[in-house]
């Protein structure tokens, strides 16, 4: 793990009666995370805690070492796409850009408004309102004043909603380029598909608790209450799956078809050592060994409790 | 596919590079100034000034016996009971309380400027529309009487002052409460307009006491809470706006933001 920018250490969020967040901890350091969740999970709140928006009821939070609530300086070095789609209409994109720029004290705010807005391949001289911008291009923009700053913390809340499959690849690819850069990019999203191609590294928030951080392959590894689902395709599948099964490598067997089998097992690392010399003992072609569930989908489930 | 081309990541140095304070100020104030006058609000705010000047224009074809108390008493009634505080509410409640209505405040809470200069800058932007938008009207109004030059310049000073007065009131208000032109309202027809008029103490609590007192000492008529001297009436207005402004900016900073 590099160096963490961010520390999130026992935070709790609470809006009247409704617990936002609860003792949330984790760190997170150079790259791209992604913050997934349900809608209505926290995630948004999470971010807006990151980004010292609201201020925790309890606990600690830093940004490169320092309270974004109270510290006007660190908000130099964060830059955020916030999930709402209201933007001030009556400018253009340049204006809205720039002001962002000038804000942050960025030395040369029209050349740096006009590189922002060619990153995320908008026209820097388009002198329509942002009124009158489609939802994809006012995300754009969004991400453009978020990034003129050149921030060290890039927060993103949602950022592809609205925008075609070719500018969700390119966003796509200016994030994972700002990650590679030695930034922090966190990215949220409750779109799975999505959150695959930001990368890995995870945070899944689950009724405003954090259920799991790190790399969902390996979160999935360490749920070992969960049995891993893997799909065999041999040409003696009945006799593959009972030595297995004799051998209390699997507890679960189901066939599907005449060459493939289903098999349930706790012991996935015991399960992967064993399987291929199962087959040489059966004189089995063993044709195909798939795991079902170590996908984003299935340890999205399981964290979340979904069917 | 080639990969986006980007600026490196810089070394977090906070404050490094210091945004340049008169810079960010102008362009907070311009934003502001832009946001808040629509249509509807000029076109209302429009109406409201040609009543006055057609008040003033009635009230002299009426040939009153006392013009400079008559017209007095106009610009007391409906300049500095209506058109000052309605306007000024119309537009300093919007300065802040539409980027929170409409979720904006973040791009510029989200940036690394005092938040006094964010409340100076949106207080002043209400200021200066608010400012021509009493003023032209009520000062006309005051000719049009043909009371004199002491109702015009009393005219003239009272609603600069009370812009001020109350633009810092109601940019505050903005920023506090979602339905802030229920609260203002609420603060001019109630508080202003009855409760004030029920003790002397509570008539200073009420920026129309200082706005009338202005009036009443340049044309020498006696209003209602009228009582106190030019300097105070004048002084107290621009320091309730001063420490408004104040109120603003801690609120913006202690607030959570959508």
């Amino acid at each position: 793990m590099t160096e963490p920018m961010i520390e999130v250490d026992g935070v709790s969020k609470w809006f009247g009666d409704v617990v936002a967040v609860s003792e949330v901890s984790f760190t997170v350091g150079a790259g791209v995370t992604a913050l997934l969740g349900p809608n209505g999970a926290g995630k948004s709140t999470m971010l807006r805690l990151l980004c010292g928006l609201v201020a925790p009821d309890r606990g600690r939070l830093r940004v490169l070492g320092r309270d974004p609530r109270v510290d006007l300086d660190v908000l130099r070095h964060i830059g955020l796409v916030p999930q709402q789609e209201t933007v001030f209409e009556s400018q253009d994109a340049l204006e809205f850009v720039r002001l962002a720029a000038v804000l942050h004290g960025v030395d040369g705010p029209d050349a740096a408004a006009r590189s922002a807005l060619a990153t995320v391949e908008l026209d820097p001289d388009d002198r329509r309102r942002l009124s009158t911008y489609s939802r994809g291009m006012r995300q754009r923009v969004k991400v453009a004043q978020a990034i003129v700053g050149n921030p060290t913390v890039i927060v993103l809340d949602e950022p592809l909603t609205g925008l075609d499959p070719r500018q969700r690849r390119h966003m796509t690819e200016l994030f994972h380029a700002f990650g590679d850069q030695g930034r922090c990019v966190i990215v949220s999203s409750h779109v799975l598909e999505e959150v695959e191609r930001f990368g890995s590294n995870v945070l899944v928030i689950a009724q405003g608790r954090l259920a799991a951080e790190g790399d969902f392959r390996a979160i999935r590894d360490l749920m070992d209450d969960r049995p891993h689902r893997l799909r065999i395709r041999t040409d003696q599948p009945h006799r593959v799956a009972g030595h297995l099964l004799a051998a209390g490598t699997i507890m679960g067997i189901e066939m599907v078809d005449a060459d493939t089998v289903l098999v349930e097992t706790t012991e996935v690392a015991a399960f992967r050592r064993s399987v291929a010399a199962v087959a040489r003992q059966v004189d089995a072609h063993l044709w195909e060994v798939v795991p079902l569930d170590d996908d984003l989908d299935s340890v999205f489930r399981y964290l979340v409790g979904r069917p | 596919m080639i990969a986006p081309s980007v600026s490196p990541a810089p070394a977090p140095a906070p404050g490094a590079a210091r945004a340049r304070p008169g810079g960010v100020f102008l362009a907070i104030y311009r934003l502001v100034l832009r946001n808040q006058v629509t249509t509807g609000r000029i076109v209302a705010v429009a109406a409201l000034g040609l009543l006055g000047v057609l008040l003033g224009f009635g009230l002299a074809a009426s040939d009153p016996v006392d013009p400079v108390d008559a017209g007095t008493n106009l610009i007391d009634r409906y300049g500095l009971q209506v058109l000052v505080p309605v306007v000024a509410l119309v537009f300093a409640s919007s300065t802040l309380g539409d980027l929170v209505d409409d979720r904006t405040l973040v791009y510029l809470w989200l940036r690394p400027v005092p938040r006094v200069t964010v409340a100076a800058a949106a207080a002043l932007a209400a200021f200066t529309v608010c400012l021509p938008a009493v003023t032209v009207p009520l000062v006309l109004s005051a000719l049009l009487t043909g009371a004199g030059s002491a109702l015009v310049g009393g005219t003239a000073v009272a609603a600069a002052v009370g812009v001020a007065g109350y633009v810092g009131m109601f940019t505050a208000l903005g920023i506090r409460f979602r339905r802030a032109l229920v609260w203002g309202l609420a603060y001019i027809l109630l508080w202003e307009g009855f409760v004030a008029n029920a003790s002397r103490t509570a008539s200073r609590l009420s920026l129309r006491a200082y706005t009338r007192s202005v009036v009443s000492e340049y044309t020498g008529i006696g209003l209602d809470q009228a009582n106190l001297s030019l300097a105070v009436a004048i002084a107290v207005p621009l320091l309730v706006a001063a420490v408004m402004v104040l109120l603003t900016a801690r609120r913006l900073a202690s607030a959570d933001i959508d």
